[in-house]
């Protein structure tokens, strides 16, 4: 038995009957030699040979490999089975092709963000270090220099540790000056993050010093991008800060992570960080930590080790770690930081599309039941002739696993296709999506969820198919498959699919309702007609803040007296823009002093030009904006918001009092003149904070936004707006120009995508259960025409026949509807927290969406149960 | 006839020639002074089998009356088997003759 010979088998039978065919004429012959008649030759031939066909088909069995022979006529039989109802097969294809689609599609994401490996070398050793104050917040203090020291010189659990901060420099040289976001680095940083370089090298500690020269090492995209990815960039000056830069550099293509760098540099080239304030000032937290696990160490680990550096810190230096701020460290894997955000809502996903397919799996085992129903006269015949019932059974499974194979052809495709869209939302969650690819693993994982929904929809009918009895055979047989095995199977089935589109339809019906509280927060500005656009002056040209008062009240002259503007301001923030937490400032209030242990306050701080309200449509509630008469020369003003007002000073009028930014024993005090409306700076889901608003030439401003309020379509000012800013300085970057109206669709754009998705994916779980519960209950009509024609002869009334019918169709339901609320109680907790405003166990959603469902199982069950009500008892009693 | 013996007498004849069906029913007929007597269709399967195993190859020639026939040559493997096979069989001959009360080991 070889698979040569299995494919060989009819020519090898063919020369068994040429052996065969030269035997019996030698035979005979020789019979003939030594006298016979040539009829008794012949006859003593074949006598002495036996049945030359029994030897043929003794051969053929031995050169058979039985199983693939047996799946190989069940193949052709399927096909032929499926060619005969190409409509059923076009559906069944169809559904799957769209439910192993959907899977696909979602898997192909979390393949590659959950699944592939991140490209740095040991990624899962590598710690991203930060300090947090965990009385005050959630959001990540920094670390100083000092502490960075500190926490290389102290820890016992990282082979090595790399201090890391973003800045935007002006960078000259290129085509036109340009803004590049900077990696400001260690010179181990790469070594942490396990990086080797495409081109040149990587930094080295030679650079990191006051006297070496500057380097620049090159991200792969800002080198694709600027440079067209020239090889002889290597060794090209740039200039940045004043100061020559010498690429040594390019990196290979990495995400986007711990920001979007185009360049990176070493700590001692940015002059910020290279300031001795900075450096001696335990304070200025404006770095980030990098850390390489030693081997075997974890995460837990370092952070009990992290716990012990701080401790010894607080006691050494109390002011910097003040008790009531309960400063500690964290360090979180980098593999986990990179994919918090999007591993929930890809994991719902794919388990609300897992179980939408599953009920795509379980109405077309309903259907290939009834079908099966419709066939077992067949199978009996089948069995009759020998058929054993594990074959009916394989010929069963052959034939959905030929339709799930087709299905999952059609959703592979599907998925190649969708999931660009997929990939595009993923992006808003980790930067891990730009590298998410269609590869092997994604086509294996849509082979196996074919072979597995071949299996869920073609062995229940498969089990159902091999247990025919042979009694159908007999003319009762098509009577007696009302009842039974199958209809029950059809009706537990039906059970078990109210019961996933309902647990589906509180998932999305909860996400809808999210999206709708979201949607109707009042953010506490007007966003329509309103650019925005970013303006980060180059530092070294603005040094003195009076090179960049001027140039701002340039821009604004000028931009205002632009026709088509309404107003125009000036801000550090544009609402609902900032992907970071706010700007937080300890707070004194005058004539409230603090008790000694009792921790400074903390408020979120805004600057903003004096038509900074008008512009955004913020409604002053007292007093007054800001004025341009508001200068430097003048009185310390600011204007705080409704919420610090009521806090600070509840039953009497903020204005007039003082209030004192940034503690310490040198306050300057700041008049209040004015209260606004709270308003949703950092996001929708978001409380508005204490905000205090400075006005920006007394703070002084250099990286900022342009904010114009517009009479028409505010894009069109974009080029206006750019062009003047490039007349006061051609060398100027204007970067991220966005309406308001797009940055709070941005905001919304996740939670829409995922409500979206969800809503889909229940309303095709609800179209397919409805399609079953009325299939199911057509086909009991069908089956019932005779004994409701009984009925209707012996005086049962259309209403009785209704209701019976429908009770039928419903009972199902209704304990779908029973088990899936109490899953749904269960299921629904995985969403709490992508939820605003609404619990997850909300039992308006509950109630709302069973009424929904009934309303809807009724309309299916509706249809069918009218049509038992009109069975004419005489045709019904005739056909017998 | 034995079970399992046939082969061996397959492989025993071609050990004196190439030769086509036919011929190896015949001479296994013949040197068993008909005593053997071979149901010949099941020597087909038999000759499939020990091809299957390497032990015969076979060639498509003309037969002695100029029929296209084909022929079965024994390969090394073939021969190892037959002696293998022999002395198998010789042991067993004993055995058999020695608990039927003979004096001798059965010679082939």
């Amino acid at each position: 038995m070889s698979w040569r010979r299995f494919f060989r088998r009819s020519s090898s039978d063919g020369e068994l009957a040429q052996e065969i065919g030269l035997h019996l004429a030698e035979e005979i012959d020789d019979n003939v030699a030594q006298g016979m008649g040539v009829e008794e030759a012949r006859r003593r031939a074949f006598l002495k040979f036996g049945s030359p066909t029994r030897v043929r088909e003794e051969m053929w069995k031995m050169n058979s490999v039985a199983p693939f022979e047996s799946l190989l006529r069940n193949v052709r039989y399927s096909w032929r089975v499926l060619r005969r109802n190409p409509g059923y097969a076009l559906l069944a294809i169809l559904t799957l092709g769209l439910g192993i689609g959907a899977n696909t599609a979602i898997f192909t994401v979390i393949n590659g963000v959950l699944l592939r490996p991140l490209p740095y070398a040991d990624a899962g050793q590598i710690v991203h270090l930060d300090l947090t104050a965990t009385k005050l917040g959630p959001d990540p203090l920094g670390l100083s220099v000092q502490e960075v020291r500190d926490l290389r010189e102290q820890n016992r659990v990282f082979s090595d540790l790399a201090e890391y901060h973003a800045m935007t420099f002006t960078l000259l040289g290129s085509r036109e000056p340009e803004r590049v976001v900077t990696g400001v680095v260690s010179a181990n940083y790469f070594n942490v993050m396990g990086v080797k370089p495409l081109l040149g090298r990587l930094l080295i500690p030679a650079d990191e010093s006051v006297t070496a020269p500057p380097v620049l090492v090159l991200s792969y995209a800002y080198w694709m991008k600027e440079f067209g990815g020239d090889k002889n960039i290597l060794g090209r000056t740039f200039e940045m800060n004043d100061r020559v830069h010498t690429v040594v550099g390019v990196l290979p293509s990495l995400p986007d992570f711990p920001d979007a760098d185009d360049v990176y540099m070493p700590t001692t080239s940015c002059p910020f960080r290279s300031a001795p304030a900075m450096i001696a000032n335990r304070d200025q937290r404006m770095l980030t930590g990098f850390a390489r696990l030693k081997p075997g160490a974890t995460v837990a680990q370092a952070n009990t080790d992290l716990a012990g550096i701080i401790n010894r810190l607080t006691i050494a230096y109390p002011k910097s770690y003040p008790a009531s701020a309960g400063v500690a460290a964290e360090a979180i894997g980098v593999q986990q930081e990179l994919t918090h955000a999007a591993r929930p809502t890809f994991l719902i996903l794919l388990g609300a599309s897992g179980l939408v397919l599953l009920l795509a799996c379980a109405n077309l085992a309903n259907i290939a039941l009834s079908r099966q129903l419709q066939r077992s006269r067949e199978m009996a015949i089948r069995m009759a002739t020998g058929a054993s019932q594990w074959d009916l059974f394989s010929q069963m499974l052959t034939e959905s696993m030929m339709i799930a194979l087709a299905g999952g052809v059609v959703g592979i495709v599907i998925a190649s296709i969708s999931s660009t869209l997929l990939i595009d939302y993923a992006a808003h969650m980790t930067t891990l999506a730009t590298g998410i690819r269609l590869d092997g693993r994604v086509l294996l994982f849509g082979l196996g969820v074919s072979l597995l929904a071949g299996l869920l929809f073609g062995a229940l009918p498969g089990y159902i198919a091999s247990r025919v009895s042979l009694t159908n055979l007999s003319d009762a047989g098509e009577r007696s498959t009302g009842s039974g095995s199958g209809t029950r199977m059809r009706s537990l089935l039906v059970t078990a699919q109210v019961t996933i589109s309902f647990v589906l339809l509180i998932c999305a019906g909860l996400m809808v309702r999210s999206l709708y509280n979201l949607l109707s927060v009042d953010p506490g500005f007007k966003t329509a007609n309103v650019l925005s656009m970013e303006v980060r002056l180059n530092w070294t040209k603005y040094k003195k803040s009076e090179t960049s008062r001027n140039f701002f009240h340039q821009t604004l002259e000028r931009v205002q007296s632009t026709p088509g503007v309404q107003s125009a301001a000036l801000s550090m923030d544009v609402p609902l823009n900032s992907t970071m937490g706010p700007m937080t400032a300890g707070i004194a209030i005058e004539g409230q002093p603090l008790h000694p242990d009792e921790v400074e306050p903390q408020v979120n701080f805004e600057l903003a030009s004096p038509d900074y309200f008008r512009v955004l449509g913020i409604p002053l509630l007292a007093g007054r904006s800001f004025s341009p008469s508001d200068q430097v020369e003048t009185p310390p003003v600011v204007i705080v918001n409704d919420r610090m007002a009521r806090h600070y000073w509840p039953n009497e009028d903020p204005i007039g009092h003082r209030v004192a930014a940034g503690g310490g024993d040198k306050k300057t005090w700041a008049l209040v003149v004015g209260v606004v409306s709270d308003v949703h700076q950092y996001g929708l889901d978001k409380e508005p904070g204490e905000t205090m608003y400075f006005p920006v030439d007394q703070a002084g401003l250099t990286n900022g936004h342009l904010l114009v309020r517009t009479r028409e379509n505010p894009l069109r000012m974009a080029t206006q707006a750019a062009a003047i800013i490039h007349q006061i300085d051609p060398q100027q970057p204007v970067t991220d120009v966005k309406t308001l109206d797009q940055l709070r669709s941005a905001q919304l754009g996740t939670p829409r995508v995922t409500s979206m998705l969800l809503s889909i994916f229940a309303a095709v779980a609800l179209f397919i259960t409805l399609v079953g519960v009325s299939g199911m209950l057509a086909l009991t009509v069908a089956r019932r025409s005779k004994e409701i024609g009984i009925r209707i002869a012996l005086g049962a009334s259309k209403q009785n026949i209704l209701r019976n019918v429908l009770t039928g169709g419903m009972v199902p339901v209704l304990t779908g509807l029973v088990f899936g609320s109490v899953t749904a109680a269960f299921a629904t907790r995985a969403l709490a927290k992508m939820l605003f405003g609404i619990k997850p166990d909300d039992p308006a959603t509950f109630v709302a969406i069973a009424i929904v469902f009934l309303a809807v199982a009724l309309v299916g069950c509706i249809i069918p149960a009218r049509r038992a009500s009109k069975v004419d008892p005489m045709i019904a009693l005739r056909t017998e | 006839m034995l079970k399992g013996t046939l082969d061996m007498m397959v492989l025993r004849t071609l050990i004196t020639g190439d030769a086509h069906g036919h011929t190896i029913a015949k001479v296994i007929e013949r040197t068993s002074e008909d005593v053997l007597e071979v149901e010949q269709g099941s020597l087909y399967p038999a000759l499939h089998r020990l091809e299957d195993r390497g032990w015969v190859s076979s060639y498509w020639g003309a037969s002695e009356n100029n029929r296209k026939a084909k022929f079965y040559r024994l390969t090394a493997a073939g021969k190892r088997q037959l002696t293998s096979e022999t002395s198998r069989w010789r042991q067993m001959a004993r055995a058999i003759a020695l608990v039927m009360g003979e004096a001798t080991g059965g010679e082939e």
